[in-house]
């Protein structure tokens, strides 16, 4: 479900599956908000692979960003269309830093 | 004529070959049960409407269903639900829209979840995780209507071709 990488001053957190869905959004938080508080470092969640997102999964994805060590960003990266338009709909687009693919994703902006 | 043509034939008597793609299953109200007909959606409209279209469909469904099952079982207002709800869906293309029927023996929807509705207050220090679901359901159809009859939710709503 979720792939880790230190890269030193942050931690790149893939996330593997296809959807972020009622099914396992628990189980995500739960497993997302362990990462980030053991790892105590900023992190990237990588979104490319998820192409859907209810909103079961925006709320674990904001509980955790609510579960951040004090000042520490919790930035997106990556959004499917899916994706971005529940961001977008719920106005979490605003709350969230978001940034598009990047190094390791072969996409430029 | 045969029956079936008989079915079929228009005011006219001319038989009608004009088909619209569809989409029936009664499926248990259960997460796992919801991402199988999604899924099973989404391959039966590929080919016939565009990915926005079908995005918006698929998030408008998930939304719907899992409200379902997310209170089986549930006691609320002195109402027990069945331990595990079922839920009839319909889809069928019609010109402008995705027009679709989701009934289930689940418990009643509370009114305010039908009156229009805000997002939860975006308090930056207290972010909300929930209470977009009837929100999204909203704004993503036209047409949504619901009413309560023998035990049973019915509600119905278009999904747009065109962007909402």
């Amino acid at each position: 479900m979720l792939d880790v990488a230190d890269h030193g001053s942050e931690v790149r957190v893939t996330v593997t599956g296809t959807r972020i869905d009622a099914a396992i959004a628990i189980s995500f938080k739960d497993k997302l908000r362990e990462i980030v508080l053991s790892n105590r470092k900023p992190v990237v969640l990588d979104m490319r692979s998820v192409d859907f997102m209810d909103s079961s999964g925006l709320g674990a994805v904001i509980a955790v960003r609510k579960a951040m060590p004090a000042g520490l960003p919790l930035t997106l990266e990556g959004l499917t269309p899916n994706v971005e338009r529940v961001f977008r709909l719920t106005r979490m687009d605003s709350v969230f830093e978001i940034r598009r693919a990047t190094s390791e994703g072969q996409e430029t902006i | 004529m045969t029956s079936t043509e008989r079915q079929k034939a228009e005011v006219k008597g001319q038989v009608s070959m004009q088909t619209q793609p569809m989409f029936h299953r009664v499926l248990r109200a259960q997460p796992s049960s919801v991402r199988d007909t999604l899924v099973d959606v989404r391959r039966r409209f590929s080919q016939e409407v565009n990915d926005d279209t079908l995005g918006r469909l698929e998030l408008v469904l998930a939304e719907v269903m899992n409200n379902v099952a997310e209170h089986a079982g549930a006691d609320v207002d002195g109402q027990t639900a069945s331990a595990m709800p079922h839920i009839h869906l319909c889809i069928v293309r019609h010109e402008t829209g995705l027009a679709c029927a989701i009934t289930d023996n689940g418990i009643s929807v509370p009114d305010e979840c039908l009156l229009p509705r805000a997002l939860p207050r975006n308090d930056v220090t207290d972010l909300p995780e929930g209470g977009f679901g009837w929100y999204l359901i909203q704004d993503l159809t036209q047409a949504l209507c619901y009413y309560r009859e023998h035990q049973r939710n019915f509600l119905a709503f278009s999904v747009p071709f065109g962007d909402v």
